[in-house]
């Protein structure tokens, strides 16, 4: 666990492996909640803040109780294996739950500014996907990797989302073929995007 | 069309087409996405959507009176868990290599706005029956979407189609296939021009073939 390991597991996560672009989470709000800017933005910064506490802390439940109860009563660490699912889901639902209560004491007029694309977060398959993700890969097996792949996966989302919220902003000045205005025209520029991003593929790892 | 008119075969029927979870109403995009580089993994997807939305609204409509209002969305998400992770575990039993290939998508069925999105419109409120009608059509509706995609997919990337080789040898031997189509650009790219041929088709609907 070496500084240049956790500089590639962050690139790869944020840039290479983009969750919106290449690995197709979170592809909802990513085609919902991008008509403006600093709409984007902030839902991209809680994504963020979710993705990071839920990948934490579904990795600490993987590896503590559910391993521990797993060899104490069945005598394998993977015997709880069924329960992950419905534990991950569990866990995101509470964080969302938590940064909503936040949000509506603190920061009121974000909070209706959100209106119902906060309580979506829950089902913003980018922070179930990065929990899974976390689970399954190899490198994210200790606690701080598994933080910096969360976290870059927040901030790969955020960057996303944000580029593509400013190209929208100029597409309603353009004149787009009336078939493929509003979702059509939005998944071919993903699309473009998301070739760009390919020439990322190499760095890292 | 949605909102408990008509017949049962109505509300089938909507799912499939007029009301299509993907092509028209832009839900479930994640999966349409990621596991359409082959038609196999398309309609295996399809058919696992279509088992946990059944058994969701089937449950939820069984429930549907007993469910107070402000835990639904619990229930809802709890019920939809239980049957994903039934079928991720069926499928890794008897398909191991599809499973693999779809990896976390199978997982994140439980977080497919298509499912949850009908436990709340319709299986909340109406009978079993009706649930149960709507669900098959939603469910049919998903599958046959995924399916187009994957097939404009792996022909124009392959060049094979349920990996029986479709057109002619000279297209992939000399480098002619088209391997944006099967990696994530290709994805974004067939679906846009989808949604676009399908708005088209309805525009056109709408003002009796004029347009």
């Amino acid at each position: 666990m070496n500084l240049g390991e956790l500089a590639a597991i962050f690139i790869g996560v944020a840039l290479v492996n983009n969750l919106v672009l290449s690995g197709f989470l979170g592809i909802c709000p990513f085609l919902g909640v991008s008509r403006k800017v600093d709409m984007a933005f902030g839902m991209g910064c809680a994504v963020t803040f979710v993705i990071t506490v839920s990948g934490v802390v579904t990795w600490a439940i993987v590896h503590g109780p559910l391993n521990w109860v797993g060899n104490a009563v069945f005598g394998d660490p993977n015997s709880l294996a069924f329960l992950k699912y419905v534990t991950f889901i569990m866990v995101i639902a509470s964080m969302v739950q938590l940064v909503e209560m936040y949000l509506k004491k603190f920061f009121p007029s974000l909070y209706t500014a959100f209106g119902v694309f906060l309580p979506l977060i829950t089902t913003n398959c980018a922070i179930l996907g990065a929990c899974l993700y976390i689970d399954m890969k190899e490198e994210t097996q200790h606690l701080l990797n598994a933080a910096v792949y969360a976290f870059g996966g927040g901030l790969g989302f955020t960057m996303a989302i944000t580029i593509m919220a400013g190209i929208r902003e100029h597409i309603r000045f353009s004149d787009v073929p009336k078939p493929l205005r509003g979702a059509g025209i939005t998944l071919l520029v993903a699309g473009m995007l998301a070739m760009a991003f390919t020439g990322f593929t190499g760095i890292g790892k | 069309m949605a909102d408990g008119n008509g017949s049962n075969f109505d509300q089938f029927a909507a799912g499939v087409f007029s009301n299509n979870p993907v092509l028209v109403q832009l839900l479930g995009m994640c999966p349409t996405l990621a596991v359409t580089n082959s038609v196999e993994n398309a309609l295996v997807m399809g058919a696992a959507v279509t088992f946990v939305v059944v058994m969701s609204n089937l449950i939820t409509s069984l429930l549907r009176n007993l469910i107070q209002p402000h835990v639904r969305i619990l229930i809802f998400t709890l019920t939809i868990a239980t049957f994903v992770t039934i079928a991720d575990m069926a499928l890794r039993a008897y398909m191991f290599d599809v499973s693999k290939k779809l990896g976390a998508f199978v997982p994140l069925i439980i977080v497919n706005c298509i499912i949850i999105c009908r436990a709340e419109v319709v299986a909340i409120k109406c009978s079993v029956s009706r649930s149960l009608a709507d669900a098959f059509g939603m469910g049919l509706g998903f599958t046959m979407a995924l399916t187009i995609l994957g097939i404009v997919r792996e022909i124009l990337g392959a060049g094979t189609l349920l990996k029986q080789p479709v057109l002619p040898a000279a297209f992939v031997e000399n480098g002619h296939n088209w391997v944006i189509m099967i990696l994530p650009p290709g994805a974004f790219l067939t679906l846009g021009v989808v949604v676009g041929v399908v708005n088209h088709l309805r525009s056109r609907k709408a003002t009796g073939g004029v347009a």
